[in-house]
């Protein structure tokens, strides 16, 4: 019989091989969770506009004058939609994301440029995006959300989930909405009210698909379905500094106009807006 | 500062539409005439390899034959990292053709589209499809 001789070295081996179990099993030590490493992207266009799907004119950008999507909205939320719409078409949509202060939260960090990484782990999954940044974090240990007066709203919510198999799937309460967040350039916004379920998985096309059901009884009349897909980028793509205050040379007025400083930091806009 | 060929600005109409920046920007672009393309020869005066946006720094000369600083913005210089782009793309002194949407309002800056470099080759959209 062969002899086995115990070095530090096979300790510390077979150490590291033991500590890599819990991450190759689920949470409750069945399926093993996804591989979803490596750096994404969106594979959805359309300049960032949240919901492609209801999107009008289908190829219209975030941002552009006439350009929107058509959640279940309640007559009050579509009148106040339309009338950011028409502060959009003026150019003076002030986007909270835009003064470099505030990170853009969930669910609108499902559609910004530049990457994302998914972070898998048993306890937690992170989703990071290089632009922001934002970091989301949605707990898989089996807590439950905190009771109501542990609560408050934020840019990011409150997540807790479940693995289904290699679907991850969570439920996301306590968004501040309306009062700092937008969900893309057109301006929608949702209340504080509101609630979004999501299942992720990878299809069989290697894309990361997120199917959320938005439901809010202060601006939807029913739920509202939106699906958004990421891809993957080539193996060694790396994520850098977003830093949006470093050398922002684009500040918003009270009116909302958008400015442009010159490399001495003067404004060299020659028409400014004023309410 | 070195001579440049052709000192006119040049307005290409509706010819290469489109701005390098919405897909990738910070902020609204609303202020950029994406209907009019914009090409001058320049001298690149200084590029700003920063976050949210790069910033080229060009010298053009207007038509009464004076000197002017145009800000040119583009993307994020992580993206644009990742297309190909890289921190000194552009050096100060480069001799350029540069598109661009200019403001709407006049002021001297603009969209970057795409640049066109001494030895021919380009960075950005160039090629007019």
């Amino acid at each position: 019989m062969p002899r086995v001789t115990v070095t530090p070295r096979f300790v510390r081996t077979l150490l590291s091989f033991a500590l890599t179990l819990p991450l190759a099993a689920g949470a409750d030590g069945g399926d093993a969770l996804p591989d979803w490493s490596g750096v994404w992207e969106r594979y959805e266009g359309n300049g960032g506009m949240f919901d492609v799907a209801t999107t009008r004119p289908p190829d219209g950008r975030a941002g552009e004058p006439g350009v929107r999507q058509h959640p279940p909205l309640t007559e009050a939320w579509e009148r106040k939609y339309r009338e950011t719409l028409e502060v959009v078409a003026q150019g003076r949509l002030p986007d909270p994301i835009s003064v470099c202060g505030t990170p853009a939260g969930f669910p609108r960090l499902l559609a910004l440029p530049d990457v994302y990484e998914f972070v898998v782990r048993p306890e937690q999954t992170w989703i990071l995006t290089e632009n922001g940044p934002n970091i989301m974090r949605i707990y898989t240990d089996g807590r439950a959300h905190p009771p109501a007066d542990e609560l408050w709203p934020m840019f990011t919510g409150d997540s807790v989930g479940r693995w289904e198999g290699r679907t991850l799937v969570f439920d996301t309460i306590s968004m501040i909405g309306d009062r700092q967040t937008i969900l893309d350039r057109s301006g929608l916004t949702l209340s504080d009210q509101a609630r979004i379920s999501t299942r992720m998985y990878e299809t069989d096309e290697g894309l990361l698909r997120a199917e959320l059901v938005i439901i809010d009884p202060v601006a939807l009349t029913e739920p509202w379905n939106v699906t958004r897909h990421f891809r993957r980028l080539p193996p060694g793509t790396r994520v850098y500094d977003y830093a949006c205050a470093e050398n922002n040379r684009n500040p918003i007025t009270d009116s909302g106009q958008t400015l442009t400083l010159g490399p001495d930091g003067r404004v060299i806009d020659r028409e400014i807006i004023e309410d | 500062m070195q001579e440049r060929r052709s000192p006119q600005p040049a307005v290409l109409m509706a010819l290469l539409l489109g701005c390098a920046l919405p897909a990738h920007s910070h902020h609204s672009s609303a202020m950029f005439d994406k209907d009019v393309v914009r090409e001058v020869h320049a001298v690149v005066k200084e590029f700003q390899w920063t976050n949210p946006h790069v910033w080229i720094q060009i010298l053009i000369e207007n038509e009464s034959g004076d000197t002017e600083e145009w800000s040119i913005e583009g993307g994020g210089p992580n993206t644009l990292f990742r297309s190909g782009w890289r921190r000194d793309s552009f050096r100060p002194g480069d001799e350029i053709d540069i598109r661009f949407n200019p403001m709407r309002d006049g002021s001297a800056a603009g969209g970057f589209i795409g640049a066109k470099f001494g030895n021919g080759s380009t960075l950005g959209k160039w090629q007019v499809s």
